[in-house]
């Protein structure tokens, strides 16, 4: 089971920003994708998560074409964390998270709200903020709502088996450094529970610390993908940023 | 049975607050009914309408002139509420309104062109039940083909579209009104007016049934969609993230208010701020979720149009004033309240 894209392309006004790119988000990994500003990993997110279609090329989701899926499936399979827009109205911190609770077609159940919030609060570190208004938070904690609320799309009860695949567009923007680990230990537990993630992230570091693969893309081109040992070499990394990066193995740590 | 319950399954997500609050509105409606009813230019007692008196002429004035305006201002006043939260809600913007969208104005400019251009070549019965109404839906419904042309579908990036060509057809309906006001006759000039400011006077059920009958039915088709707006604050591709087909739901909201104001629009003239103003009183009192906002909001305009009808009737009996020129003292300072709060602007 895994998100598959073939040879896939994107180009908009005659302007390549994807070109060619193949690769496999699996279940139960993490797949990090990395690169420069402009390189055209927040467009792979887009694609992959149907927000628009790829010039050229498929996108298979457990072998099925992302385009014989319905909007309303695609919500079921796949949880997606991007940067987010301002809200206008004055939603309380609770509301914004239920959003994520998808109550048509999980007929199975439709009465563990209450349960999956509790928990779902607890792992996101909102729990304190639930009877908050949305608006008055700092970017930080707003961020940890959303994250919440990403998690409660892919809540399922403990025997399900259903194949899910979270997206995540920098999710650790604006945290502090408490919030950013926590969050991440968070989506390497669900990566071991089995749901399959691809995440962008712009620290080397996070990455190398918490991918199974790590993906390097550049000017629209996928220009190195596997485990982040094999992928992380000094001149290659040199080369993609534009900047001298050296490689320390112990403690492990890339600095520029 | 259970197609009733599903329809009903939106209200799930309010709280219990926010159903007490409804069913007060409600009741709130139902008194404002009764005074309306009751009071005018000919009293009757609130009983004499549940018992009512042998007298004829009375009968007349209650039955076949009172309860049809006063119906059709509720009705009126729901769509105006109903379409106001519901168009803030898609422009995820709190000063949208049925008229920000242009298709009030379009509504009014396929009015007045019958008023001035055809009434005296046509019969007034059918003038009134026929040719007024069905050229101000298709003035409002001539402006969404313009809105769905020119968004291409209500595309992804339609909203700003929408609101610029909302303010293009508001300046090219108020050129048009101007010159059939310039060249319209005395007793032309002098319905034009009139209807320019809003009045519910004239009413009949002959009129003002098939009207009621759409209005319904469009209001009742819209309401579930709630949960999808509340979705859609997030963001229009968060919302389709979540499930949501966006493209469906604008049709939804647009058609729909499209209907319901064009209808109103024709029944009762430009009656300005009450689809600004009642959503962010119901906001006010419980909360920002659709699925409480929607029904309060037509519950709510209801009553507050009824209540400026009978202001309307009462302030300088026996004579009348326009109900628009009350609501738009009313909704005017509120509106700049708004500004001067939200800053957002």
């Amino acid at each position: 089971m895994s998100i598959k894209t073939s040879s896939i392309s994107y180009e908009i006004n005659n302007k390549n920003i994807l070109k060619d790119i193949s690769l496999e988000v699996e279940l139960g990994e993490i797949l990090c994708v990395l690169g420069p500003n402009g390189a055209g990993k927040s467009t792979l997110l887009n694609l992959l998560s149907g927000d628009f279609k790829p010039s050229s090329g498929e996108i298979y989701f457990d072998g099925k074409n992302l385009n014989d899926i319905s909007i309303q499936e695609r919500s079921f399979m796949r949880s997606v964390m991007a940067q987010s827009q301002a809200i206008v109205f004055d939603f309380s911190v609770k509301e914004i998270i239920e959003m994520g609770w998808l109550d048509k077609g999980l007929s199975g159940y439709a009465d563990k709200f209450q349960e999956a919030l509790d928990e779902i609060a607890e792992e996101a570190s909102v729990k304190d903020l639930l009877n908050e208004k949305f608006n008055v938070l700092s970017g930080g904690e707003q961020r940890r709502v959303h994250f919440a609320r990403t998690l409660l799309q892919t809540w399922r009860p403990s025997n399900s088996s259903d194949p899910i695949y979270l997206l995540l567009d920098e999710p650790t923007a604006n945290l502090d450094i408490l919030h950013e680990k926590k969050m991440m230990q968070k989506i390497k537990e669900k990566a071991a529970d089995g749901i399959g993630v691809m995440i962008i992230l712009h620290d080397i570091n996070v990455a190398a610390k918490y991918s199974d693969k790590v993906a390097i893309f550049k000017d629209g081109q996928l220009k190195d993908i596997g485990p982040p040992s094999a992928v992380f070499d000094e001149e290659k990394l040199s080369a993609t940023y534009g900047l001298p990066m050296k490689i320390n193995e112990n403690p492990y740590r890339i600095t520029y | 049975m259970t197609w009733f319950l599903n329809y009903f399954s939106f209200l799930k997500h309010s709280t219990s607050q926010q159903i007490l609050i409804s069913v007060l509105l409600i009741f709130s409606l139902a008194i404002i009914f009764l005074l309306s009813v009751s009071f005018g230019s000919f009293n009757f007692s609130i009983l004499e309408f549940l018992y009512p008196s042998e007298s004829s002429i009375q009968k007349t004035v209650l039955f076949e002139i009172r309860i049809p305006r006063v119906l059709l201002a509720g009705f009126v006043g729901a769509s105006l509420g109903l379409s106001g939260a519901s168009l803030q809600g898609l422009f995820r913007n709190p000063l949208a309104d049925p008229g920000l969208i242009g298709v009030s104005a379009g509504a009014a400019l396929g009015a007045a062109l019958v008023i001035v251009l055809g009434s005296t070549y046509i019969p007034a019965y059918i003038f009134n039940t026929l040719a007024l109404p069905i050229s101000a839906v298709a003035g409002a419904a001539l402006v969404i083909s313009l809105l769905y042309f020119f968004t291409r579908g209500f595309g992804y990036q339609g909203i700003t579209y929408m609101l610029l060509i909302g303010i293009a057809v508001n300046a090219f309906a108020s050129v048009g009104i101007g010159i059939l006001t310039f060249i319209s006759t005395d007793s032309e000039l002098r319905g034009l007016t009139f209807w320019t400011m809003g009045s519910f006077g004239g009413a009949s059920w002959q009129i003002i049934l098939p009207a009621l009958m759409i209005i319904i039915l469009s209001m009742l088709w819209m309401i579930p969609s709630s949960r999808k707006l509340d979705l859609l604050q997030l963001g229009e591709p968060e919302a389709y993230r979540l499930g949501i087909d966006v493209q469906k739901l604008k049709f939804k909201v647009i058609v729909s208010s499209a209907i319901t104001v064009g209808i109103s629009v024709s029944l009762s003239g430009m009656i300005g701020f009450v689809g600004l103003v009642v959503p962010h009183l119901v906001r006010l009192l419980g909360g920002v979720n659709h699925s409480y906002l929607l029904p309060a909001s037509a519950f709510l305009g209801a009553s507050l149009m009824m209540g400026a009808d009978l202001l309307s009737r009462l302030l300088i009996a026996p004579a009348e004033l326009p109900v628009g020129l009350i609501t738009s003292a009313i909704g005017a300072p509120f509106f700049l309240w708004l500004i001067f709060r939200s800053r957002r602007i």
